[in-house]
């Protein structure tokens, strides 16, 4: 099947973008180089089109309600003009998705992870329906992923750009809230988040204006050494981060408290799998690790402690911004602890590596304004 | 003097009085994008023709490195093992991987001149 054009395809080819098909879409997985790309997102800034990524829209009376059966984080503390990191559980506490809920006042915009979309969506209907958690009149799902595009501008200089468009005032906004504006007479939701561990902005419109805003973003940045990015600079930069991806730290089979997602389980409140997440016994952990050789650890490589086997590899990369080959892991609880020793077992050969905290680069996000 | 040959992996043959240096081409490091990581023989390996002889990484994934040429490693570019991006900068030159003795002259009948592997990328670029 021919893969899905984002509505800034057309920029990214005039841009000389290298395109890939990233889960049946067409975007740039670079444009001149994905090292050169992240190390500018972490000095100037990176702009992205993450178009690709799903909006669910959840409403109606009862939204609030069927959200928190779903997931474990506590929806109700987050409140209008707020978003929230949150993940949907299915029956057996495994991760169905990873998403950040919108609190839009009278309803919810739950962001999805592209490959998602549909399986998401299925979930929800199917849930609805069932009428278990809250009457199937009282909430309303909605797929509005074809309809709009997603813009992500990263980095320290993000903030002035930002402000240059939409006035001062936007900095203000402190990191996971997020404002409705107008642009060229369309709504679009300006929210303080990312996925760098950056200072940055996320951009929802609808996809007839994505073009002008891209530009608008791109004629600003030029005087703040924008540098346009793609998904590898995009996939660096999260693994820098600590931040999971669906499908490598998380799948439908991962307990989230062993994907050290601890913090976005709340057992004060009542959610599906609750009973089995409290009694689930964690026998490996998500951890992060420093190789000490030149080698990219990738996913699926074997981790060996004491020549046993001990885990296996999520997610490898080189960090450009650390200088170090880097990447996370699921290793046997008594192998977890940071500053283990371990090899990775690469193309039959065994690496030298060292257990760490998985937030390679602390964030930089303007949490305290 | 020495004469450019090059193979349908995109690796390239400077071929030099019974030698061949050998490394990938400007094509192909373009294509793989920032490379990281490479991993090549010993002085002393044999190395076969079409036969992996290495492996080269880049950000966005792993590839085999095939000799165009079989023969007996001379010379190994140890400073390219810290300095993997001179792969990306200077491909026929500095990114040089290892230099052979060539043990089967018939075998540089099966690579391509620069015309012919210009042709030849052309088409795979389409």
């Amino acid at each position: 099947m021919e893969p899905r054009k984002t509505p800034l395809y057309e920029k990214h080819i005039e841009n000389n973008a290298h395109i890939v098909d990233f889960s049946g879409w067409a975007l740039p997985i670079e444009y001149t180089s994905i090292l050169k790309e992240t190390k500018a997102t972490r000095v100037t800034c990176g702009l992205f089109d993450a178009s690709h990524m799903g909006e669910i829209i959840v409403k109606g009376a009862q939204a609030l309600d069927f959200l928190q059966a779903l997931t474990p984080n506590d929806i109700s503390k987050n409140k209008p003009g707020q978003l929230q990191y949150n993940v949907f559980l299915n029956e057996k506490a495994g991760i169905i998705d990873d998403l950040m809920v919108y609190n839009l006042g009278d309803s919810f915009l739950c962001v999805v992870n592209a490959s998602n979309i549909n399986k998401v969506y299925t979930h929800l209907c199917k849930v609805h329906l069932e009428g278990k958690y809250a009457k199937p009149e009282n909430v309303e799902i909605v797929d509005e992923s074809p309809e709009v595009s997603l813009l992500s501008l990263q980095g320290p200089n993000s903030a002035k750009i930002i402000s240059e468009i939409f006035g001062k005032d936007i900095n203000n906004i402190k990191y996971m809230h997020f404002v409705q504006l107008n642009f060229k007479n369309k709504n679009i939701i300006l929210s303080r988040s990312g996925y760098t561990g950056e200072d940055g902005f996320e951009l929802y419109c609808p996809n007839s204006i994505a073009g002008s805003l891209w530009d608008s973003i791109l004629e600003k940045g030029k005087e703040h050494g924008l540098c346009l990015c793609g998904l590898g600079a995009r996939d660096v930069l999260r693994i820098e981060a600590g931040y999971p991806l669906y499908g490598h730290e998380i799948n439908d089979d991962t307990n989230p408290l062993a994907a050290s997602l601890d913090w976005v389980v709340k057992f004060k409140k009542d959610f599906i799998a609750k009973d089995k997440l409290k009694k689930s016994e964690i026998t490996r952990l998500r951890v992060g690790f420093i190789m000490n050789d030149r080698a990219i650890a990738r996913q699926g490589y074997g981790v060996y402690s004491n020549n046993k086997i001990a885990g296996e590899v999520t997610s490898g990369t080189f960090s450009p911004n650390l200088d170090k080959f880097i990447g996370m892991a699921y290793l046997d609880k008594e192998s977890s602890k940071i500053g283990t020793p371990i090899e990775i077992k690469i193309r039959d050969k065994f690496y030298k590596a060292q257990i760490s905290d998985f937030n390679f680069i602390k964030p930089r996000t303007k949490r305290g304004l | 003097m020495s004469t450019l040959k090059f193979s349908k992996t995109h690796e390239w043959a400077k071929i030099d009085n019974g030698t061949a240096v050998i490394g990938i081409t400007d094509y192909a490091q373009k294509s793989l994008g920032d490379i990281v990581f490479i991993d090549l023989p010993k002085v002393k390996d044999k190395v076969k023709a079409l036969a992996q002889f290495g492996t080269i990484e880049s950000t966005k994934a792993a590839s085999e490195l095939y000799s165009p040429l079989s023969g007996e490693v001379l010379e190994v570019n140890k400073d390219l093992i810290n300095n993997p991006q001179w792969v990306n900068e200077s491909a026929v030159d500095r990114g040089w991987m290892i230099k052979i003795k060539i043990e089967n002259s018939t075998e540089l009948n099966n690579l391509m001149d620069e015309a012919a592997y210009k042709n030849f990328v052309a088409k795979e670029a389409h």
